[in-house]
């Protein structure tokens, strides 16, 4: 599931398939990784936490 | 003196993390001969359309000890070094407490609590800090920093809220640690039954087979496991400890 660039809070394969095929995917800091899968989008600096789950900021450079 | 000290806010998408920042400024109080500090401890707040967070809404908080008379001067060091690091498009905030013994700390934890719940303001914050006499500025963008960075120190003087940052770094995935290794580690200080709330023995075995964290819980860094259908302890996740909400620590 991933609708309108945002993933809910549990979607851990999805986080991880999407993130490995983003060339804009960038490791935040340690403190705020939630994900074990590495990459994750769970775990980018470009996400943003939103009430429903992850919000991607740069929607446009997602495959 | 033992001092409170958090900041939130300081940080834009490409820039340093607040903790690190945190973390320089723990720092720079260390090298001027103060301490010993605590660890980092992280400090979820309120996920909302109206918060102006850069992408967590989380602010970072320590505590530490120093002389009386060193409160003015962590005070300008702390904030000239937010106002030297923190990043453009920011909204940074400094808060730190000179704790008083005598002092009734229950509202300043009221607002920490609520700042994991409801939209708070700025003034909401200044009168708070200025009700409990803590020291509360703003560096740079809209100031609004403030409001995490005060709930930051109630939250930390309530005792069971935060990741501890930087935690379990260099501790092996999928290996078998008694309670009494993992206790080597600085940042842990119980091994805890997530479910019984049980304080693990010494020569409990562990697996540690994700990536984990340690909280701060009753005022400790603790370690929670749980068992698995084996009835043996393996360590319990990162992704679940973030969704125990706020039940789990109130």
């Amino acid at each position: 599931m991933f609708e309108k660039n945002h993933l809910s809070h549990n979607d851990w394969s999805e986080a991880h398939r999407i993130a490995s095929n983003c060339k804009d995917f960038v490791e935040d800091v340690e403190e705020e990784w939630i994900a074990d899968e590495m990459p994750s989008c769970y775990n980018c600096r470009y996400r943003r936490c939103i009430p429903s789950g992850i919000k991607c900021i740069k929607p446009s450079k997602l495959l | 003196m033992k001092f409170y000290l958090c900041i939130d806010d300081t940080d834009n998408i490409d820039s340093i993390g607040t903790g690190t920042i945190a973390e320089q400024i723990k720092d720079k109080i260390l090298s001027l001969g103060y301490g010993p500090c605590s660890l980092i401890v992280r400090h979820q707040l309120f996920i909302h359309e109206d918060i102006p967070y850069t992408s967590h809404n989380s602010s970072m908080c320590f505590y530490g000890e120093a002389p009386d008379d060193a409160y003015g001067q962590i005070i300008s060091m702390a904030s000239e070094h937010l106002n030297t690091v923190a990043a453009t498009g920011s909204d940074p905030g400094l808060c730190i407490l000179k704790v008083t013994d005598s002092m009734n700390y229950s509202p300043l934890i009221e607002f920490g609590k609520s700042a994991k719940k409801i939209v708070l303001t700025k003034k909401d914050a200044q009168n708070c800090a200025k009700e409990n006499n803590l020291h509360l500025s703003e560096h740079g963008g809209t100031g609004q920093g403030i409001i995490g960075a005060l709930a930051g120190i109630g939250l930390q003087i309530f005792g069971s809220d935060g990741e501890i940052k930087g935690a379990l770094k260099t501790m092996a995935i999928n290996r078998i640690y008694t309670v009494a290794e993992l206790l080597t580690f600085p940042e842990v200080q119980q091994v805890i039954d997530f479910n019984s709330k049980e304080c693990l023995k010494s020569d409990t075995q562990i697996l540690i087979n994700s990536r984990t964290k340690t909280v701060l819980f009753k005022n400790k860094y603790v370690l929670f496991v749980e068992k698995n259908n084996t009835h043996n302890y393996h360590s319990f996740k990162k992704s679940d400890l973030r969704q125990l909400g706020e039940n789990f620590y109130v």
